[in-house]
């Protein structure tokens, strides 16, 4: 079961190699890509229903907060792949990216997608291996464009988070040696379902040491400030579909890697420890984004920093704790993903139609590009918290457990700061979307491909904002009873 | 146990030689020098390995200290002498910390790391050198990344950094289950061969593998 999960995109990879035509290439890819979400939604079904499954000899796992990062990743990794035909053909036909190069983006994409889906399911605290290859396949995309900015951005990105997961490889070890004391020198004294039924007997004070550096190694990977600074540029210069797998899927890998561990450290030091750091973390992680934001000149790069903030918030959901912030703080990994995912696709149809990425050169959209207009207010007013959309149900949710948990100050803190930033925000994207369009920008939509994705997306942003299913509430305090 | 093997004095004389080859590469100002130098640090590290693993009798380490001698101490150092020819640059490293006060910040991480590890009571029931050794590594790959200027050093110091944390796992648990170091090695050797892509990009489009040309994007 889980293993077809992963061979789908793998051999998805694999056959996108061995075609040489635009047209054959996106019908692999939109095949494959709709397998590996059947084959996903599969997974999550049988998870949710019937329980974990474990396989390959304890290396493979699936539970429900793996499910729901399968859940995730395949859902996001289809709509950009839809996005992707759309806007790589139109790369295609103006003549920037030619037969070879979009062979190598499809094949790397679907690699993309291994990686990510195989961080959800390893068994393994071992996910370090598949988190860095994220790292590795994710900047081979970036330099698609021979840019002196995207090579800029590749090699920092990759430089700082392999530097960041070296230390959580660190504090993999350490807790692999609190480990290995109770459960002996076995092969399964990394596997999480092994070191969660004896993590209240490891030793508080080493396992405190291996999640600061844990925190600090995936927390460099998901954004958290001050760890962020590859992420602004990363995810501004990649291919736009790139961006919002970094964006809406990637960092909530990296998120899942520290939550995990938060899980079992909490379990042997008390919550205070964790839950404290994590807040930090968090609130740093949105006060910085601020200034960046109000002051934004590129609007990839303003998207950037709200995938910043998210990730800030949802640290600080996990760090408030309880059933709700828990709840809060997994909905919003959810909420974020496609909302983000909505961004970034409207914001790439603008840039394919205008040129530039500059806030001051981009007006009229609503007038020039009516349905990627509409979507960019809509996705603007969802990513900012305002209701009636997803995103502000999970903020929400997060500040009410905040205030009820009795952490007052810091949810005044997060309260000012979410408040700034959709000031900050909503201005650039009305001085975007309203008003007179620039000279010499000739009206009319993007590919009906794109349009659909973000429709699709719009559908979640929405409908998750009015209504929760009880299903997939169900699911969602199944993950939480394996958090908290 | 894991007390004897590491505190036996064949170990603690090559830990002071992984140590000396660090600092080896930090007073170094040639490129070849500084490969060469990681290339015996790694050597080094297989041996450590090696010893591990006879004294305990653990297969899997005779496997993990194999592929450090290949991947590490041969392979990797090979792919940096590669990339060094044919992009033509100069062979010197470029510093922003000269190597006097490298070598003595070197020496004072060294020092930090020591009372550091003494510290932390529950871990100095292990050797307390190998352990001091580990941080060091990490510490001053780390420093080594931010005070060279070219990318094949920044490349070289987490390298540097990742050896580091080898010799801090086979000092605390003998290394990782066997599965997870394989995919900890593929990672580094994927990660080496992607960063040696880039600098070739780097290279091409900057004609320079100087960081400094590396400061477009900000705000």
């Amino acid at each position: 079961m889980i293993e077809y999960l992963l061979l789908a995109p793998l051999l998805t990879s694999i056959l996108c190699a061995f075609t040489n035509s635009r047209k054959q290439i996106e019908t692999i890819s939109i095949a494959g890509s709709i397998t590996t979400l059947g084959l996903g939604l599969v997974l999550v079904y049988n998870v949710f229903r019937y329980g974990p499954i474990v396989t390959w000899e304890n290396s493979l796992f699936a539970d429900a907060f793996s499910a729901f990062i399968v859940l995730i990743v395949s859902l996001v990794g289809f709509v950009a792949s839809m996005y992707s035909i759309g806007y790589m053909g139109h790369e295609f036909e103006h003549g920037i990216m030619d037969v070879k190069k979009l062979k190598l983006y499809y094949i790397l994409y679907h690699l993309f997608m291994f990686t990510m889906l195989l961080v959800g399911v390893t068994n393994n605290l071992g996910l370090w291996i598949a988190i860095e290859m994220t790292t590795l396949v994710s900047a081979l995309l970036m330099i698609l464009y021979s840019r002196k900015s995207s090579i800029e951005a590749a090699w920092k990105y990759m430089v700082i988070c392999t530097v960041g997961i070296t230390f959580a490889l660190f504090g993999t070890i350490l807790t692999y040696y609190a480990a290995v004391k109770i459960l002996g020198e076995t092969g399964n004294a990394l596997n999480w379902t092994s070191l969660i039924e004896v993590a209240d007997q490891f030793d508080p004070t080493i396992m405190k040491l291996a999640f600061i550096f844990i925190l600090i190694g995936y927390g460099t990977k998901a954004g958290l400030a001050p760890m962020h600074t590859w992420l602004p540029d990363a995810h501004s210069e990649a291919p736009t579909p790139v961006s919002a797998l970094l964006s809406g899927v990637l960092l909530n890998c990296a998120m899942y890697g520290i939550i995990r561990f938060y899980t079992i450290a909490t379990a042997s030091t008390g919550d205070a420890f964790t839950s404290n750091l994590l807040i930090i973390f968090g609130l740093l992680s949105l006060g910085i984004a601020v200034p960046f934001i109000i002051l934004q000149e590129d609007y990839k790069r303003l998207l950037a920093y709200s995938s910043v903030e998210h990730m800030g918030i949802i640290a600080i959901g996990i760090g408030f704790g309880g059933t709700f912030g828990i709840l809060g703080a997994i909905l919003h990994m959810f909420n974020h993903a496609m909302t983000k995912s909505l961004m970034f696709f409207a914001v790439g149809n603008v840039l394919l139609k205008h040129d530039t990425k500059e806030i001051s050169k981009v007006s009229g959209i609503v007038k020039s590009m009516p349905v990627t207009g509409t979507m960019l207010i809509l996705g603007g007013l969802a990513i900012t918290g305002s209701p009636p959309f997803s995103i502000f149900i999970s903020e929400f949710t997060i500040l009410a457990s905040g205030f009820s948990q009795g952490h007052v100050v810091s949810s005044v803190l997060l309260l000012l700061f979410i408040i700034m930033i959709f000031a900050g925000f909503f201005n650039h994207i009305s001085n975007m979307a309203f008003g007179i369009p620039k000279t010499g920008i000739i009206t009319g939509d993007m590919s009906r491909w794109t349009l659909g994705a973000m429709g699709i997306l719009l559908v979640f942003v929405l409908f998750l904002g009015i209504y929760i299913p009880t299903f997939f509430y169900d699911m969602l305090m199944q993950v939480v009873e394996i958090v908290g | 146990m894991s007390e004897l093997i590491l505190g036996s004095e064949l170990v603690q004389l090559i830990i002071a030689l992984i140590l000396v080859t660090t600092f080896m590469i930090l007073s170094s100002k040639r490129l070849y020098s500084c490969v060469r130098a990681f290339s015996i640090q790694s050597l080094l590290l297989a041996c450590v390995a090696g010893i591990v693993a006879y004294s305990t009798g653990k297969f899997d380490i005779y496997i993990v200290a194999f592929l450090t001698l290949v991947i590490k101490a041969a392979i990797i150092p090979y792919i940096f002498i590669y990339i060094i020819n044919e992009i033509k640059v100069k062979k010197e490293v470029e510093l922003y910390v000269n190597i006097s006060p490298s070598l003595i910040i070197g020496g004072v991480l060294f020092v930090i790391s020591y009372y550091l590890i003494k510290s932390i009571h529950i871990l100095s029931e292990l050797s307390s050198l190998s352990l001091s050794a580990s941080m060091s590594l990490v510490s001053i790959g780390l420093f080594i990344m931010i005070s060279r200027k070219k990318a094949l050093m920044q490349m070289l110091g987490i390298l540097i950094m990742e050896n580091g944390l080898f010799l801090g796992a086979i000092s605390l648990t003998y290394g990782m289950p066997l599965l997870v170091e394989l995919g900890i090695f593929f990672d580094v050797l994927i990660g080496v061969l992607i960063m040696g892509i880039l600098i070739f990009r780097i290279n091409r489009t900057f004609e320079s593998i100087d960081t400094d040309m590396l400061k477009t994007l900000i705000g």
